[in-house]
């Protein structure tokens, strides 16, 4: 992983290489919470093969551009601020369909210093919490996605390690996905289709987590209890 | 142990003398050594000192030679061993009656047994190898080793310039590969191979024989902390791990002593088809993963992709 200094030098891309991830969500079994249906993948992981490692989190807040700011264009547009427990010394910040920009941990600081400009959204605040399994050379990310008290979704992150370009490495991963979540596996995400021949990045990872937050926080509020 | 149950041909009372007689005749050379050694003792005249010197000399000779005397006599009384047993006289150690303290007779007849399987399967393997085209000793399987030509030597000394010359050859042959040529340790060579975004291997060679190969992912450190290639450490990741140990086996496999330009050439061929690794399905069962790795076994002829227990 990336190793950043803690002086702020501005924001940055980085340069480094990384592996094929895909991200996806799994829907909750029929009649599951989302405790149980995240209990059930695990348990196919474990079946599988795969070691835990530890454990990760992503989360993920909104920011409003201000009124302030004026310009009517501009209006309505949305910057989320990210993080990765993969990428501790890092802060990436998002627009939709947007640049991608990874700056040092600190840019969180900067945010509250630019509160004029960009207002948190702080009921939006959105995270995947969960354990880490390997598996050959595969890492995967079981989490669970809450939304303030509630459990709101699971996310899968699959990342094959040794393969630098994600296009390269797609089928193999779909292959994996399937043995594990069945016909959940996802699609082929929108991030790999513009990457070409390109090397794989960490902020494309979490652009396919913002992507499915998105879809997330747009469902319906998922009956964990009381079904019956 | 009666001497005529064990083997009539055998005189164990001359034996046992013979093997006194060695004795003697040990320690009657060792006298003439020392008296060699010691030099003339000190006496009055030189002259005496001579006298001396030259008749303790002379007669430790003749003791040496009267002990080999009785020693070829003895050993003409011992006779012939018998021809009968198959193992000739290593056969007399299964009348060895402690059995379980030294069980040498089982030990050697597993031996035996062990060198013949050998042998036989030596033979078939040799068989087998002569049928392919390349390989690492063309005319030398199944001849005899007096005939075997000295083809080796020669190709060891090719000049570095000579290697260049291929070696940029086989760079320019191939767009998606790149080869890095370096020489950190004298006159052998080691190539630094990038193919795509794939993998990169480290290859050690000798003249233009391949030595060693390493293979590690494209993201993977390929050079120590002091900034020389690392020949050492392997690939952190398990498909690389099974592609470095496909690879030593194609060095095995791509051989011909008097041309090793096109060995490294088939080599590097074969090298080229991992650009797909991750992309190519198992020719044989058409999936992508078993046991959580691609098909890591490249068929030498077709090229082919295959899964390491999917290939024949
Ligand atoms: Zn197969």
């Amino acid at each position: 992983m990336q190793r950043r200094s803690g002086r702020s030098d501005g924001v940055r891309k980085v340069a480094s290489g990384h592996s094929g991830v895909g991200v996806s969500q799994v829907p909750v079994a029929e009649g599951k919470s989302v405790q149980q249906t995240v209990e059930l993948l695990a348990r196919r992981l474990e079946a599988l093969g795969a070691d835990k490692q530890g454990t990760f989190g992503v989360d993920c807040e909104t920011y409003h551009t201000a009124a302030a700011l004026g310009t009517q264009g501009q209006t309505g547009k949305l910057m989320y601020v990210m993080h990765n427990s993969e990428y501790p010394l890092s802060c990436f910040a998002l627009f939709e369909n947007g640049p991608c920009l990874v700056a040092d941990a600190n840019f969180d600081t900067l945010m509250v210093k630019l509160k004029g400009f960009f207002q948190n959204a702080k009921a939006n605040k959105i995270e995947s919490r969960g354990t880490r399994y390997q598996y050959c050379d595969f890492l995967v990310k079981l989490g669970t996605v809450t939304m303030g008290p509630s459990a709101r979704g699971i996310s899968v992150e699959v990342e094959y390690c040794p393969c630098v370009i994600a296009n390269d490495c797609w089928n193999l991963l779909m292959e994996f996905m399937q043995s594990f979540m069945g016909s959940h596996a996802p699609g082929i995400p929108s991030v790999f289709s513009t990457k070409h021949d390109s090397a794989y990045s960490p902020g494309d990872t979490m652009v396919q987590y913002m992507e499915l937050f998105n879809k997330i926080r747009k469902q319906q509020q998922v009956p964990v209890a009381g079904i019956r | 142990m009666a001497d005529g149950a064990l083997n009539p041909g055998v005189n164990l009372e001359a034996f046992a003398q013979a093997i006194a007689a060695i004795q003697a005749l040990r320690s009657s050379v060792t006298r003439v050594f020392d008296c060699l050694k010691d030099g003339m003792r000190n006496k009055e005249t030189l002259e005496g000192r001579e006298k001396g010197f030259v008749a303790a000399f002379q007669e430790s000779l003749h003791s040496v030679s009267r002990d080999l005397g009785e020693l070829e006599r003895l050993s003409n009384l011992v006779g012939k061993p018998s021809e009968n047993h198959p193992l000739h006289n290593s056969g007399l150690l299964s009348l060895d009656p402690v059995q379980d303290k030294t069980p040498l007779y089982s030990q050697l007849l597993q031996a035996y047994k062990w060198s013949n399987k050998l042998q036989y399967h030596a033979g078939l393997a040799s068989g087998l190898l002569n049928q392919q085209s390349l390989k690492r000793s063309a005319n030398q399987m199944g001849v005899s080793a007096k005939r075997r030509p000295k083809a080796q030597p020669t190709t060891l000394v090719l000049p570095p310039q000579y290697v260049d010359d291929v070696i940029s050859r086989i760079d320019r042959m191939f767009p998606e590969m790149s080869i890095q040529l370096s020489r950190p340790n004298g006159t052998s060579a080691m190539l630094l191979v990038t193919l795509g975004k794939v993998l990169k291997v480290i290859v050690v060679m000798r003249s233009l024989f391949i030595d060693r190969t390493i293979v590690k992912g494209y993201n993977e450190n390929v050079y120590t902390e002091d900034g020389k290639l690392d020949i050492w450490s392997k690939s952190n990741y398990q498909v690389f791990q099974k592609v470095t140990d496909h690879a030593t086996t194609a060095l095995l496999h791509y051989q011909l002593p008097q041309m090793p330009d096109v060995v490294v050439r088939s080599f590097m061929t074969w090298l080229r088809s991992y650009i797909k690794l991750f992309q190519a399905p198992c020719q044989r069962c058409g999936k992508f993963l078993q046991d959580g790795l691609p098909p890591t076994w490249r068929d030498f002829r077709t090229l082919e992709a295959f899964h390491d227990t999917c290939r024949q």
